[in-house]
């Protein structure tokens, strides 16, 4: 036992936090993610930003259990998850999405998010009362019968959120869900995600090439660059910050220095 | 009643559909057909029992397995080991424990026996293969047939080896095969429609976002595999108590391709394609033994050179590979419509 002094101060201040504590990935000889902390709170929508290769997916396969840690830790409240399976993890309330959607295609909609609730435990009949709930809850009442093969491309992006909400999750990464959207729509999604977070309470990690959508939403954003972070604070401290302007424009260029 | 509802109401129907489809097939046997066609007919049931329980795992799953052979093979000798005559049984299989060369059981509790121990030597093998994904585990399972098969054919004074063993009592009629028949298609719906069956389903669709939706693939793949692997069980007994005699070879690499080839023609998507699939090709295959055989039409006999039944089945398969890739019936199952069934439920209500 470690005398509690030594504990760590943030976990005893956010004790249902999902965190990646110093996390290295390394593939072969490759170091896509090192000694990487970051924490999603519960309630709070976070961002993570970075130009392409920064090691953002990697990040949310290592939260979400797709990929071990070959360095640090995964944290979910006071557990050491870092050697959980994925379907595990989602059973212990952190879900995600795909840059592609990933949806069942040979399942209707409602199967789709019926087949999570199955997954997570629930009975047939309970999990499609769920699904039913939340798909009006997120408007896609009409939708139910569709097939998820050929849905048009937002419309998949949001089934795809529906499905990770089911079982009320205490945390939802989102990779890149805006990608292809119009501004519009994007605006549409921001909305989304900000009654996810304040509605359902849900810790939302939003990782987004819409830098504009990120600084919108996220009251907190961290900036990854060659899988490490350079970055991190609020909208102000991230637009100010001389290394995310080198990341994002290069060194040379005039604007950065 | 949204389209939702309604579809799954009409999935409802298909197994009685299928079930009606078999019924009908024994009785036009039955009335028109002579004593070889009723032979024909009771053998194709037993592949729809087999067949079936095999689509359980392979059509859910969307893992080819190369193994459910070996678990025809292990029902029909249990069921040979509780039903042979004691006399029988000290003199061939000399190494049976004494219970068990006592026994003489009646075959209904025989065949669900043969059933229940290829369902736990399912359970426990399943337990190490299913852990492998796709092709591995694909491999694995011919491993494990070929075992089966070694054992079998080995193990002589309790198998009797590769000497056949013979006097099994010859009980299956079109409808005992009709019975098992009709057992293995609702159980399989059944599945298909559970929430087993359903997860398992979508890590078929998509295995990394099926974990993400929290499911658990090895433990729904080992509950289909077991379930599976009860009726190719009772399919083996069956298919013992069908010829009378049985032999490890009679379950090894013919049987294997036998059943692929049905479920690949019919569909492997799709539990009617299970069915029809078998129906199609032990219709075909009939027809075409009697045509090699000879058939008269008014003076001139007619008959193909020995042999062209399988050459013709094998390009038949091709066909349908290459023109209807996904089986004849392509992942559908057969049901009455949505809205009919829907309509019909409104007004009962």
């Amino acid at each position: 036992m470690r005398p509690a002094f030594m504990s760590s101060p943030r976990r005893v201040l956010h004790k249902m936090a999902l965190a990646l504590e110093q996390v290295g990935v390394a593939f072969g000889g490759f170091q896509a993610l090192g000694a990487v902390s970051l924490t999603v709170q519960p309630g709070r929508v976070m961002g993570l930003i970075g130009p392409n290769g920064a090691g953002k997916t990697t990040c949310v396969n290592v939260l979400t259990g797709f990929q071990r840690p070959t360095e640090g830790r995964v944290i979910l409240g006071e557990r050491d998850v870092s050697r959980h399976s994925a379907h595990a993890l989602r059973r212990l309330g952190v879900a995600r999405t795909f840059q592609a959607g990933r949806l069942f295609t040979g399942l209707d909609v409602l199967d789709n998010l019926a087949v999570t609730g199955v997954g997570l435990g629930q009975s047939r009949h309970h999990a499609e009362v769920e699904a039913i709930r939340l798909l009006d809850w997120m408007g896609l009442t009409g939708m139910q019968s569709r097939s998820a093969a050929g849905l048009p491309y937002t419309d998949e992006r949001r089934v795809a959120i529906a499905r990770a909400l089911m079982g009320k999750p205490q945390f939802l990464l989102l990779d890149e869900p805006a990608a292809g959207m119009s501004e519009p729509e994007a605006a549409d999604l921001a909305a989304l995600i900000r009654r996810i977070a304040i509605e359902l309470g849900v810790g939302v990690l939003l990782i987004e090439h819409n830098v504009g959508l990120v600084l919108s939403v996220c009251a907190h954003v961290v900036v990854l660059d060659g899988g490490r972070v350079i970055e991190a604070g609020d909208r102000a401290a991230i637009l100010s910050s001389r290394a995310v302007r080198e990341a994002y424009l290069g060194a040379d260029h005039p604007e950065a220095a | 009643m949204t389209e939702h509802q309604a579809r799954k109401l009409a999935s409802l129907t298909t197994p009685l559909l299928l079930i009606a489809l078999l019924a009908v097939f024994v009785l036009l046997v039955g009335a028109f057909g002579d004593r070889s066609l009723g032979r024909m007919a009771a053998e194709t049931l037993i592949r729809v029992t087999l067949v079936v329980g095999f689509w359980i795992f392979v059509g859910n799953s969307g893992v080819v397995s190369f193994g459910h052979a070996a678990f025809a093979c292990v029902g029909a000798y249990v069921s040979a080991w509780v039903t042979l005559k004691p006399e029988m049984k000290t003199l061939l299989l000399t190494g049976l424990p004494d219970w068990l060369a006592q026994a003489e059981w009646h075959v209904l509790p025989a065949a669900v026996a043969a059933g229940a121990v290829a369902a736990v030597l399912a359970l426990v093998t399943g337990a190490a293969i299913l852990r492998l994904s796709g092709i591995a585990a694909s491999i694995a399972t011919f491993a494990f047939l070929a075992m089966v098969n070694t054992i079998w054919a080995n193990w002589t004074p309790v198998t009797g080896g590769t000497s056949s063993v013979v006097g099994l009592a010859r009980y299956v009629s079109p409808w005992v095969g009709l019975g098992w028949a009709a057992a293995a298609i609702v159980v399989a719906a059944v599945y298909a429609t559970s929430a087993s069956g359903l997860a398992l389903r979508a890590t078929r669709e998509d295995e990394v976002a099926a974990s993400a939706s929290g499911i658990d693939r090895y433990r729904h793949r080992l509950a289909a595999y077991t379930v599976s692997a009860f009726f190719c069980g009772v399919g083996g007994a069956l298919m013992g108590h069908f010829i009378g005699v049985i032999n490890p070879d009679g379950f090894y690499l013919s049987l294997t391709f036998l059943m692929l080839a049905m479920l690949v023609m019919g569909g492997i998507g799709s539990l009617s394609g299970a069915v029809v699939g078998v129906l199609v090709v032990s219709i075909a295959v009939e027809g075409l033994v009697r045509l090699e055989k000879g058939v008269t039409l008014g003076a001139t006999e007619i008959a193909l050179p020995a042999g062209s039944q399988e050459i013709l089945i094998g390009l038949a398969m091709i066909l349908v590979l290459i023109f209807r890739p996904a089986g004849l019936l392509a992942g559908r199952d057969l049901s009455l419509p949505a809205a009919w069934v829907a309509g019909r439920a409104k007004t009962t209500k």
